[in-house]
């Protein structure tokens, strides 16, 4: 397993319900990604299709594994690099019951997938109208360390990030489409997640506008201190390199040790105070 | 949450940013030419073309003068010529009078005493116009309405409200003013009060009976729900001027939403017939 490696945070704009066009930019992205010496490139959620196609995510769905995913394959592998991006999936066992889903493949081919768990259903925001849950945190065993995958909303409940983190993934990857009054709230927490969590955080957004939405971009790697190591331009395309270094854990964990010192006995006591909100 | 003059304070550098981003996008988008506006030498509609000329360049930027004899004001043209030579924007001057006598003497039951019917004859001839503009010239139409007069339904449906897009709805009034300010229109257009010309003599805030200092701080409570006695114990206020504002507020939305019709089928226009707005 690498200890130290590179990752790509690709912030794209996309082209809504377009996957071909979307499809041709990653593939771009991914080849200047691996001339840079990246070991994973990570795209947006929903990078495939765009973030705001509403009814016409029936049609734009796909199963995983499927076609989408079996073209991402064909370019991990020849690039020898790994990639997270963000699809609507439909269920196996159904015609029309979706998730939105982050996808992980590496240069062998298909890893994993993630369902989002948290579908935001508010302000302008509609994923529960088209959108399944996912009932599980996703960790992956991989060349390059434990990875666990989160989508957006998702971070905002911090038990997510904690139950990824103490199954093993020290780097957590969020995949976002956050439009831009909501940047104050993912910039701070970002941070925490990353400080509370004693663990390299990669959030990567969308960038560009869809039906008036403005994705507000600002990619970043954030170390384990919280400390913002790289992090890209707001609003437009941009592609930025950050490093991971696994061994730097050791000397925060050593000195914030969050994990040490989890009590695991106020886990049930939340879970009966949520469920009597 | 408290309502004082500050609560309504955004990032003008922020919003101009956003503001100008969403014009060029969707003009790109689009695949038109540039934008057309009605200009009325108003606060809004000279924001709204020197945002459009911030965004497109001038070259791509017409603002119409649709003034007719009986609301042409000296002083408005006057604004709205000076605002194009400070932003640098192309200007066209139509006199819609003709237009508006020929309607009156053609129309049976027009009543020339009834003057808000006639006004509302007014703002849809010179959407009339502005769509012939923009679709002679390949051209989106940019509507400068802001969320004050939105919220309060203080439009005319189908009229000076009728755009491609709109993008200072999200800001109210005085926001506006901030915003102008900010970019540089000049303070004698910022200062002047509003008026949507429809009748001589007429001033938006005599119309809606209060200030749009106050109003806003009002129309703020009510967007982020709170309830008219916490808006009105705040600003000192009777509840029942809030009571009316919210009245009035709630009961405008048909103005708001294209076209209402039964559901009878699958999917419905305007119902759960959901699509992206982009053009592809």
């Amino acid at each position: 397993m690498k200890e130290v490696f590179k990752i790509a945070l690709a912030q794209i704009s996309c082209q809504q319900a377009d996957k071909a066009k979307n499809l041709t930019k990653i593939r771009k992205t991914v080849a200047r990604a691996k001339k840079q010496g990246a070991e994973l490139v990570i795209f947006p959620e929903l990078s495939l299709t765009g973030y705001v196609v509403r009814d016409e995510i029936y049609e734009l769905a796909e199963r995983i594994p499927g076609p989408s995913t079996k073209i991402m394959e064909d370019v991990a592998k020849k690039n020898q690099i790994h990639l997270v991006f963000g699809m609507p999936e439909i269920s196996a066992k159904t015609e029309a019951t979706l998730h939105n889903s982050a996808v992980l493949i590496g240069p062998e081919g298909f890893i994993g997938k993630y369902h989002k768990m948290y579908l935001p259903t508010h302000s302008i925001f509609e994923e529960k109208r088209y959108f399944r849950p996912g009932y599980q945190t996703a960790v992956f065993d991989t060349e390059l360390g434990k990875l666990g995958l989160i989508i957006c909303y998702d971070i905002y409940f911090p038990e997510v990030t904690r139950l990824t983190r103490l199954k093993g993934a020290e780097l957590i990857v969020c995949i976002s489409a956050s439009p831009g009054v909501r940047r104050s709230f993912f910039e701070v927490l970002t941070v925490a997640r990353a400080i509370e969590n004693t663990a390299f955080l990669a959030f990567v957004n969308l960038a560009g506008i869809q039906d008036g939405l403005q994705f507000w971009g600002g990619s970043r790697l954030v170390g384990p201190s919280g400390r913002i190591l790289v992090q890209a331009k707001y609003d437009e395309d941009d592609f930025v390199m950050g490093e991971v270094n696994y061994p730097d854990i050791r000397a925060i964990e050593a000195f914030v040790p969050t994990l040490k010192d989890l009590r695991p006995e106020l886990f049930e006591q939340l879970k009966k105070s949520a469920e009597e909100l | 949450m408290k309502l004082t003059a500050q609560a309504l304070n955004l990032d003008w550098p922020e919003v101009d940013r956003r503001v100008c981003r969403f014009i060029k996008d969707y003009v790109e988008r689009s695949k038109a030419k540039g934008v057309v506006l009605g200009l009325s030498g108003g606060i809004d509609s000279c924001t709204i073309a020197a945002l459009s000329t911030r965004a497109l360049g001038g070259h791509n930027v017409l603002g119409l003068l649709l003034f007719e004899k009986e609301t042409r004001r000296t002083e408005d043209v006057r604004h709205a010529e000076l605002v194009a030579k400070e932003f640098g924007f192309k200007t066209e001057t139509v006199d819609i009078t003709p237009t508006l006598e020929a309607f009156y003497r053609s129309t049976p039951i027009f009543d020339r005493t009834d003057k808000l019917n006639k006004g509302n004859v007014k703002a849809r001839t010179r959407m009339i116009y502005v769509y012939y503009y923009a679709n002679r010239l390949h051209l989106i139409v940019c509507g400068s309405s802001d969320k004050s007069e939105t919220m309060m339904g203080y439009f005319t449906k189908w009229g000076d409200v009728a755009a491609d897009i709109s993008p200072i709805m999200d800001l109210y009034k005085t926001q506006v003013r901030k915003l102008a300010q900010y970019i540089g229109v000049p303070e004698e257009i910022v200062e002047k009060p509003s008026s949507p010309a429809l009748w001589p003599g007429q001033l938006a805030e005599n119309e809606l009976g209060i200030k749009y200092e106050q109003l806003d701080l009002i129309l703020f409570g009510l967007e982020r729900f709170m309830r008219p006695e916490e808006i009105a114990a705040q600003l000192h206020m009777e509840k029942h001027l809030i009571d009316e504002i919210k009245c009035r507020w709630l009961s405008a939305e048909h103005k708001r939403r294209m076209l209402l019709t039964a559901k009878l089928q699958y999917r419905t226009v305007g119902a759960d017939f959901r699509l992206q707005r982009n053009p592809p």
